[in-house]
């Protein structure tokens, strides 16, 4: 069997198990007398195991067993829960996170797990610090013993026996090697045994048996009326039984002489063990929805499949333009709302709970508090918000960044809040929301917030801004500036954030993916980190402008309005074309200049088509000869070899065949 | 050729058992993702032979047996845990499971108890 066809689904589970158990655990801090939690942890421990050993990664078997044997122990109330317990399962999550995630990546798995099975042994039995797996019993075991002896009561219940036509079998089992329930095996074998007849004596004991006190062989007395062979028929459905010997035993060899101690367990009606109370889990019942699991790329090729179509689409419909056929038009306008629909559907598809990515935070709060020594509580909202995969893949380390940022910088300590008033407890909210086509993600703390004059007096040393910029900046451009690179405020580089390469990196990739990043803070009272972010990253909506012969597309989230001016309304403000827009100057740029257009028409407009984009809250005028329109564009990348192109975002194909480059409006601020 | 239901919460561990059981020329009918999902999908396919996980969410896997045995007494149930679960392979067992096979599943081991077990 290769068990690589099984390990995407191996890893796929194994984090899903994680993820709860990770879960859990949070709840566990909170209410550790809950054992429906023990139980949800144990389960799903439990089942790790289960899948490591099948695909043979024995470390991790091994560290799951461990920690299952310890949360069983919690569940069965002979241990309590108590914070360095806690500490020792996280850390041993932690490191069955890393083994996963080395799989993941091709590896083996292996990670060094002697410290930490010792320290779950530790937990499970204090007493004994070195643990020796108690291997004392196989001694104790006594090989199967050759003379057998009776008491009183069992030699006259042979006699009765023996008069009903009974016959005394010794039965002699020897389990396979490899049979890891011993007793249960054992118990199998009597139960088998009690259906021919009476068991009246075993080797070793009952008791022993049922506690695994033997090794690979036991065996028992018999008095049955069948035959040697009916008996030996009778084992043989019962399964890793090596080896099975009946044996008539005749008259002499029951003469033994009675031994002192009765053996008071002779009737093997083995002593049920005590009941698991597994079933108290049931209580908290988990919705699960019928679903399959289908491969990202899968999606990312019919994505691809579909934009293929929307090009064709785009043709059709100005083909029947042009040919004036109603079937023709109303064909094309029914595939048009069909495919409206399924484009809708396949985006729903590729759409994912942020849930995913935030589920990881609240165990990384907890941590870093617990480092740092601060006190916080991590409210998590809008975990339901649903994300593009692709974004949601990305959007975990700024957001880790984001909230490190926040507990170390943002949050005061315990005593400097209560001198400020505050509560004790710091608090950071985590929560994201839709907003038109756009997904907002904040981060705010409630600590003390970005120290303005600290900020520029470090920009101004690290030569960000000059000391006259820095006294005409909005609040809101000095906060900014902590997002430019090389710049980091706390006095004290400290181990979680603040290196100097942090939050510029935050911003880059926000804005790589098509958003973008704003801060707002109140001293005192704390600060708000907002991303924005577009709910889709292969399909926008677009303005089409023309410039020259040229078709350029706008994306519509970076357009404010598109409005039209007369030539002489354009002045020149230090060199620069400006215009009056709304009581706001507003800088021109021409695309024409830009991309280097070649002019088309001699004669000079007197009217300019301005189209008006964003960033942030700066605007700025495009300058375009005409407007075709909005439509739905097909985002798609130039390649590799065309990077850092100025201002273009990628091209798109529009129907008629033409290509047209999309701008990245973003780069016209600087 | 032998119906068998698979019942497991882990699709990991549904799949590694199909694989097997597949390859050994048996026929699975059907897999269940828990004790309920067990008992309804019992009634429905009428399986020869059942494997059933023990821990799993919903319904465990011994209760699932009692409850299939009792409507079906002669129904084969074979038991799939992991190490350290004795006392409830044991109540199990005690319940009608006809046989028990360990985690991580050995090929032959599962063959060997699935044949022994049908074979009853």
């Amino acid at each position: 069997m290769d068990l690589n066809d099984f390990l995407e689904l191996f890893i796929e589970e194994s984090k899903e198990h994680l993820q709860s158990i990770n879960d859990q655990l949070l709840k566990l801090e909170t209410e550790p007398e809950n054992p429906a939690i023990v139980n949800e942890i144990f389960r799903s421990a439990h089942t790790l195991k289960g899948m490591a050993g099948s695909m043979g990664f024995e470390d991790l078997a091994s560290l799951t067993h461990q920690m299952e044997n310890v949360l069983d122990l919690v569940r069965n109330s002979k241990l309590s829960i108590t914070s360095e317990m806690m500490d020792v399962i996280f850390s041993c999550v932690d490191l069955i996170e890393r083994m996963v995630e080395s799989i993941e990546q091709g590896g083996d798995g292996k990670e060094d797990v002697t410290d930490v099975v010792g320290q779950l042994r530790m937990i499970q039995n204090p007493s004994d610090p070195t643990n020796v797996q108690a291997g004392a019993y196989q001694e104790s075991a006594a090989a199967v013993a050759e003379d057998i002896q009776f008491d009183q009561y069992q030699l006259s219940v042979i006699q009765e026996a023996k008069k009903l036509g009974n016959k005394l079998y010794q039965i002699t089992i020897q389990l396979d090697k490899n049979c890891v329930m011993k007793s249960v095996r054992a118990y199998m074998v009597f139960q088998a045994a009690e259906e021919l007849g009476e068991v009246i004596q075993s080797n070793p004991p009952v008791e022993q048996i049922e506690e695994e006190n033997f090794d690979d062989s036991f065996s028992i007395l018999l008095l049955s009326e069948r035959d040697t062979k009916e008996i030996q028929a009778a084992f043989h459905p019962i399964s890793e039984l090596s080896e099975v010997v009946v044996r008539e035993l005749s008259d002499e060899q029951e003469t033994a002489m009675p031994i002192e101690k009765a053996q008071k367990a002779v009737k093997s009606n083995a002593q049920v063990l005590p009941k698991d109370k597994g079933d108290q889990g049931a209580a908290k019942k988990k919705h699960r929805s019928k679903s399959i699991r289908v491969d990202i790329e899968k999606l990312d090729h019919l994505m691809n499949l579909f934009s293929e179509l929307i090009i064709d689409r785009g043709r059709l419909e100005q083909i029947s333009r042009k040919s004036e056929l109603t079937d023709l038009t109303e064909t094309v306008e029914h595939m048009t709302r069909i495919s409206t629909d399924l484009q809708g559907l396949i985006l729903n598809m590729r759409m994912v709970q942020v849930e995913q990515v935030f589920n990881r935070f609240p165990r990384m709060v907890r941590d870093l508090a617990k480092e740092l020594n601060k006190k916080v509580q991590l409210i998590v909202e809008g975990e339901d918000t649903e994300l593009d995969r692709t974004v949601i893949d990305e959007i975990g380390d700024p957001l880790v960044h984001l909230l490190r940022n926040a507990l170390d910088h943002g949050l005061e300590s315990a005593e400097e809040r209560t001198a400020a008033g505050k509560s004790e407890e710091g608090r950071i909210l985590l929560k994201a929301y839709h907003s038109g086509n756009q997904v907002f993600i904040e981060v705010s703390d409630d600590g003390k917030g970005i120290d303005r004059g600290k900020v520029l007096n470090k920009a101004i040393e690290r030569g960000v801004v000059t000391q006259s910029e820095a006294e005409t900046l909005s609040d809101r451009e000095v906060y900014s500036l902590i997002l430019s690179s090389g710049f980091s405020t706390a006095e004290k580089i400290s181990d979680i954030s603040g290196r100097g390469v942090g939050l510029d990196v935050v911003k880059t990739k926000i804005e790589s993916l098509g958003g973008s990043i704003s801060i707002e803070s109140e001293p005192g009272n704390g600060s708000i980190f907002r991303i924005q972010l577009p709910l889709t990253l292969s399909i926008i909506y677009a303005m089409l402008v023309k410039t020259g012969d040229e078709t350029y597309a706008i994306p519509f989230s970076s357009i404010v309005e598109i409005t039209k001016i007369s030539k002489d309304q354009v002045s020149t403000l230090y060199g620069q074309k400006v215009i009056q827009f709304r009581e706001q100057v507003v800088s021109l740029v021409s695309l024409k200049e830009v991309f280097n257009v070649p002019a088309t028409d001699t004669v000079e407009k007197q009217e300019l088509f301005v189209v008006i984009v964003r960033k942030g809250d700066k605007i700025m005028g495009l300058v375009v000869d005409s407007v075709l329109g909005q439509q739905e564009v097909v985002l798609k990348t130039l390649g590799g070899m065309l990077t850092n192109l100025y201002a273009v975002s990628g091209a798109t194909i529009l129907g008629n065949g033409e290509v047209a480059l999309i701008i990245d409006s973003n780069q016209f601020f600087k | 050729m032998t119906k068998v239901l698979i019942v497991d919460d882990a699709a990991f561990m549904r799949m590694m058992l199909k694989d097997i059981l597949t390859k050994n020329g048996f026929e699975v009918v059907g897999e269940a993702v828990n004790g309920e999902d067990a008992v309804e999908k019992y009634n429905e396919l009428n399986p020869d032979v059942v494997t059933m996980d023990i821990t799993m969410p919903e319904m465990d896997g011994i209760t699932a047996v009692k409850k299939i045995r009792e409507s079906n007494p002669q129904a084969k149930i074979i038991m799939c845990s992991a190490m350290g679960q004795q006392p409830m392979v044991l109540e199990a067992i005690q319940s009608g499971a006809k046989d028990f096979i360990v985690k991580p599943f050995q090929a032959d081991r599962v063959i060997e108890s699935l044949s022994k077990v049908v074979g009853m």
